[in-house]
């Protein structure tokens, strides 16, 4: 009597079975958004960008006053309360300080 | 003790995708300015909170509406109105007014200031344009920016550094402020037009409105969900400190209390059944709802610096542009530079100040960053803006539904 040994094929099969699985699933995930979906959202994107901005240009043009150091609102919140630009005030209430988030700790 | 990148108190997660509807595709990677949103290809993806800006640009841009906001202040605002205790101050964005139209079947990029106005005076909400912070912005950030050059012109040391950046966007500061903190001597300390507006509400607009501090309510409307992180930020409550100071005893409060973006402003006028489109036209009820060309185009790329350009021109010079538009600056070019020559009137000495506009952060400031940190940066102010184009492609804005529904049925 001879004893039968018996080979399994998939052991020879070029991917492994988790491997295997992931390709599948990138393969899923490029049929999931078409080609080119990407380039021609970004075209459309460009395309409302520059209605909108359009938009603020005209609203500029427009505009009676086109420069903020003359904007009398601005000047009177200076004049009756404000004070100057970089003064006392402005620098308690118009300005702040930033964070080095890299050194913060929860 | 874990490291984090947030301070206590503010918004963190404010980005979320619903792993029911996310199919793996990776869109919103390519959106991603930080690298924050981790899964593999066909996987359920995450994002990263701690490096996550809260932009908002993947929500934008998801094909499967799978991304959304964890944080939104919608009912509160809605409870406020109907508070007749309470005023309620709009402060509205500059590019809020050339996108909300959109929501009500307008034309993109009408521009519907007015309309808007209507629309929130009927709603209940004083009107409060944050284009009249962004000239006080302007203001103060100008003025920084002559400082800092006169100092390096006369050989002094005590004013901040150049080149000089702006620090409008919560995007780009909460980038520098977790990848490049070396460099935030380098930002203008300028607050926000959102923050300048909620702070000057609560102190000259308490006398202006007469009414106690602690009963008005900001709710700011932006084209951008990174603004809700900003306005969380603990030390952003400086009128309730100035008030302190006045001898008010009154419970700790933000300077700006609530944040809604474009959507959610459009969701909320729906809610109140007023529509933008047939309302009748508003003027404003304060000085704060003047502004000028200047402030307004802060919402797009190049505008910081095509405003501050105007004001320190005249500062300097101490005469008005010939020309106040200003082309190398506007468009969608990655980095835009410029350079102006001008003769600085009090020092009688000519300068050049060169100046570099930054926007869709990711791809377009690593070089710019790296001549700074090498000391060799050739610019004397640089704006950012983290979302391509700025504001008006901001995350808050009106989603384009054009070109996206037929893939999200896949």
């Amino acid at each position: 009597m001879t004893k039968k040994n018996y080979e399994f094929a998939e052991d020879s099969f070029f991917l492994s079975r988790r491997r295997f699985m992931a390709v599948g699933a990138a393969f899923i995930a490029v049929m999931a958004i078409p080609v080119g979906w990407i380039s021609s959202r970004i075209a459309k994107r460009n395309d409302y960008i520059k209605a909108r901005s359009a938009g603020l240009y005209q609203d500029d043009a427009i505009a009676k006053i086109r420069v903020s150091h003359a904007n009398p609102a601005v000047q009177q919140y200076y004049k009756d309360f404000g004070g100057e630009p970089l003064g006392h005030l402005s620098h308690d209430l118009l300005h702040t300080h930033f964070v080095d988030r890299t050194k913060l700790q929860s | 003790m874990t490291a984090t990148t947030y301070q206590p108190g503010e918004i963190r997660g404010l980005i979320e995708i619903d792993a029911s509807k996310c199919k793996g595709c990776d869109a919103c990677q390519k959106f991603c300015p930080t690298n924050a949103i981790e899964g593999a290809s066909g996987a359920v993806h995450s994002i990263n909170e701690e490096k996550c800006l809260s932009c908002g640009q993947c929500l934008i841009n998801c094909p499967f509406s799978a991304i959304k906001e964890t944080h939104s202040a919608l009912e509160t605002v809605i409870q406020k109105l109907a508070d007749k205790n309470t005023t309620v101050v709009g402060i509205i964005a500059p590019a809020v007014r050339v996108a909300i139209g959109e929501e009500f079947g307008l034309g993109t990029g009408e521009l519907v200031t007015d309309k808007l106005y209507g629309a929130m005076n009927h709603a209940g909400f004083k009107i409060f344009d944050c284009n009249f912070a962004a000239d006080l912005t302007i203001m103060e950030e100008g003025s920084e920016f002559i400082h800092r050059v006169r100092s390096l012109v006369k050989g002094e040391t005590n004013a901040g550094p150049l080149p000089q950046f702006t620090s409008c966007c919560p995007g780009w500061v909460r980038f520098a402020e977790t990848k490049y903190p070396s460099l935030l001597p380098y930002l203008s300390t300028a607050k926000s037009p959102q923050q300048m507006s909620g702070t000057v509400a609560k102190t000259y607009g308490a006398k202006i409105y007469d009414m106690q501090p602690e009963k008005i309510f900001t709710v700011s409307v932006m084209p951008c969900t990174s603004k809700k992180l900003e306005a969380s930020r603990p030390e952003f409550n400086s009128a309730w400190k100035y008030h302190q100071q006045q001898g008010s005893n009154a419970a700790p409060y933000q300077d700006v209390d609530a944040v809604l973006t474009t959507r959610e402003m459009a969701q909320l006028l729906k809610l109140l059944d007023i529509d933008l489109a047939t309302i009748a036209p508003y003027k404003g009820d304060s000085l704060f709802s003047q502004y000028t060309g200047a402030g307004t185009i802060f919402g797009t790329t190049g505008g910081v610096m095509e405003a501050a350009l105007r004001t320190a021109y005249k500062v300097l010079t101490e005469e008005e542009l010939p020309k106040l538009e200003f082309e190398p600056v506007r468009g969608l070019e990655g980095i835009k530079t410029a350079s102006v020559t001008l003769t600085d009137k009090s020092l009688n000495k000519e300068l050049t100040v060169n100046v570099a506009v930054i926007h869709d952060m990711s791809r377009n400031i690593e070089p710019i960053l790296q001549e700074v940190l090498a000391g060799t940066s050739p610019y004397h102010f640089i704006e950012v803006m983290n979302c391509a184009g700025g504001c008006v492609n901001g995350g808050g804005q009106p989603i384009d539904g054009s070109g996206t529904s037929w893939v999200a049925n896949i």
